[in-house]
């Protein structure tokens, strides 16, 4: 019997609290044989949680960690005072080797800081870029994955060139990797489609970029075509992204809100929304973001996802099979091999 | 054994009684064509629960146990079942088997599905067999009623059920009424006292294990057999060496390793089970002389595995308290699983 890959699950940082994450990791262990769970957390707590849930006691162990770091806490003070935080033990049991890949729906901050202080970057990446995927109209890789990847979403708020550079490459290979996408096409978000768009460091990175034989640039692309997903990793720094996203999110519950009121206020909208309830449904369905699990911090030698706060337990679940996937196909080394 | 012991063997002192079909086979009947599949399957075809075969043999290498098979399979099986438990190396004492085909010849179709009003009474009259003294261990899985079963049976027999209570059980669980009659004499006749030690549900279906802390702590839900061996070693019923060579067998059978086995014995330990000396015994066993652990090499890692689960506890709650068992609240428990009233677990 092959070597189980072993995910350490942070299971005090959802927002649904840690029974939540505990019924993700449950869920695995039925669905993944080949992938153990390893959850990291308040002992009591997770024994409870996991003795009320079907799951395969042979694939799941339990490592107590008395602290936790709440959203409402600064990543480095929390860290600084709390050596046994979930996160920061979860990290360090991958570093050791027990684990194989850390997943947490807690503080992003305190996933990087965690990440920044246990692992090790790899050569060639100066910075960290947290990816985040967003639903597009345009179907990606062998998957058909209806989502782009996008990075940096908030690790490093200024990045230069050289970082810029770096996120292409580890965006790249995170998407041949997990969406099965041989050659992703990668391009740069800036204000124009002009190779001299942009500030400094986006007209520098996309000098590189176009010169750099292992990442196929498609050249930069405006805020409109994330959503149209004209190319499959869309990179920038981790300000611009983090305003993206937000934005993007914004927009997609406006949406919602809006269906929402329009079904409520007539009749006749009503009955308009009922007949495209299943175009809806089917809509829904394949930009269900549960389904990808989580995003990746990339730039460091070990895995480490990060969940969405409001993650369920399906969602902890596939965070957890893209963690193995990751560690399977080795995402720390192709990154290295595309940087050199 | 000697000679003598042979001819006129000493009275046992502890039963082991075992269910089969999920509990020491591998068995899926849970649709017809799954039904028809195992019917038709021969002895070799069948496959045994990893360990359960090492662990029976263990248990019996004392030579002062016996083996009481009481399974639902049809009569017609018998053969290809003692053939099955040949080729394991299994010797059993009494192998009881349903007589489903004169339970469908008298249209007493409730008897196909129901389980309490088959092995109750087979196991009452069983136990008017043995010593009084004779401790006992029961085997079964969470497909059915077995733990219902068996711990009605266990406080049966140590005079903690009330006759009433009885009757509506058995009203509740539809058992016909000569099984009824069947039962209230084997158990009358029956001296009072504490035989049953443990009761081992083998979590076939994957039942989440806090479904049967209302049995209290001498059901033990077990994910397998390297788990039952971990507590019978507990109790002074096996040694380092037998379980050793139960997790021997299972990691043969190759659908366990090091982690799984670890995280078995951190699982029963988070439920509350005293096992850190059983763990320092056998960290103690295959570290001597003898190697015992060959089938588990190499020794440091298992060590450390071992050791890292452990370790990574913090403090182990209380042993669960013994209660006593509600038998009327659980009555849903005693029906067949197809019974509407039945609530699926977890």
């Amino acid at each position: 019997m092959a070597r189980p890959i072993v995910v350490a699950f942070d299971v005090m940082g959802s927002d649904h609290g840690p029974a939540e994450v505990v019924r993700g990791a449950a869920q695995l262990s039925l669905e993944a044989p080949h992938i153990h769970a390893l959850l990291v957390g308040d002992r009591a707590v997770i024994d409870e949680a996991l003795a009320e849930t079907r799951h395969s006691g042979e694939r799941i162990a339990v490592h107590h960690a008395p602290d936790a770091v709440g959203m409402d806490e600064k990543p480095a003070d929390a860290l600084k005072r709390k050596p046994g935080a979930s996160v920061l033990v979860a990290a360090g049991l991958v570093a050791s080797g027990e684990a194989d890949a850390v997943v947490s729906a807690g503080s992003t901050g305190a996933g990087v800081l965690a990440c920044a202080r246990t692992f090790e970057l790899i050569p060639g990446v100066r910075r960290a870029a947290l990816a985040s995927v967003y639903p597009t109209r345009r179907l990606h890789g062998q998957k058909e994955d209806p989502f782009s990847l996008i990075l940096d979403v908030g690790a490093t708020v200024e990045a230069t060139a050289e970082d810029l550079v770096a996120f292409a490459v580890m965006g790249s290979a995170y998407a041949r990797i997990i969406s099965k996408n041989t050659n992703p096409s990668v391009a740069l978000l800036s204000n124009g489609t002009e190779a001299q768009k942009g500030p400094p460091r986006v007209v520098e990175a996309h000098q590189r970029l176009a010169s750099l034989p292992k990442v196929r640039f498609v050249g930069n692309v405006e805020g409109v075509d994330i959503p149209k997903g004209t190319a499959d990793v869309v990179v920038c720094d981790g300000f611009v992204g983090n305003v993206c996203l937000k934005m993007l999110e914004g927009v997609q519950e406006t949406v919602v809100e809006l269906a929402t009121y329009a079904y409520k206020e007539k009749l006749r909208w009503r009955a308009g929304m009922a007949m495209l309830s299943s175009g809806i449904q089917r809509l829904k369905d394949v930009t269900d973001w549960e389904q990808y699990g989580g995003a990746p911090i990339l730039g460091f030698d070990r895995i480490f996802i990060k969940a969405h706060g409001r993650s369920r337990a399906g969602a902890i679940a596939n965070a957890g099979k893209v963690a193995a996937k990751s560690v399977a196909h080795d995402l720390g080394r192709a990154i290295r091999e595309n940087l050199t | 054994m000697p000679l003598l012991d042979r001819i006129d063997p000493p009275p046992p002192r502890r039963i082991y009684r075992w269910d089969l079909d999920k509990t020491y086979l591998r068995t899926e009947f849970d649709t017809l064509r799954q039904l028809v599949r195992t019917a038709l399957q021969k002895a070799h075809e069948k496959v045994s629960v990893p360990g359960a075969p090492a662990l029976i043999r263990e248990l019996g290498a004392h030579g002062d146990s016996r083996l009481c098979i009481i399974s639902g399979s049809p009569r017609q099986m018998r053969s290809v079942l003692e053939e099955k438990l040949k080729l394991d190396g299994i010797a059993f004492d009494e192998l009881v088997l349903k007589d489903n085909v004169s339970n469908l010849l008298r249209g007493r179709f409730r008897a196909l599905r129901g389980q309490v009003g088959y092995k109750l009474p087979a196991l009452l009259e069983s136990r008017g067999r043995v010593p009084t003294d004779a401790e006992e261990v029961l085997f079964g899985d969470d497909a059915e009623a077995d733990a219902f079963i068996y711990s009605l049976y266990a406080d049966m027999v140590a005079g903690r059920v009330d006759e009433r209570i009885l009757l509506r059980v058995l009203d509740a669980a539809e058992v016909y009424a000569d099984e009824r009659a069947r039962i209230l004499a084997a158990w009358k006749t029956l001296p009072t006292a504490d035989p049953v030690r443990r009761i081992f549900i083998h979590l076939d279906r994957l039942t989440p294990p806090a479904y049967f802390t209302r049995y209290g702590p001498r059901v033990v839900p077990i994910f397998n057999y390297f788990q039952a061996s971990l507590v019978l070693m507990a109790d002074g019923m096996l040694t380092a060496p037998q379980v050793l060579r139960v997790a021997g067998e299972m990691v043969q059978a190759g659908v366990h390793n090091l982690f799984t086995l670890s995280n078995s014995l951190q699982d029963l330990m988070r439920r509350g089970l005293p096992l850190e000396q059983v763990a320092e015994s056998l960290v103690e066993a295959m570290q001597g002389p003898h190697q015992l652990a060959n089938a588990l090499r190499p020794v440091p890692d298992i060590v450390a595995a071992f050791s890292r689960r452990l370790a990574s506890l913090g403090t182990n709650p209380p042993p669960p308290r013994a209660t006593a068992v509600d038998y009327v609240a659980l009555i849903d428990d005693a029906r067949p699983r197809t019974h509407k009233s039945r609530r699926p677990p977890g």
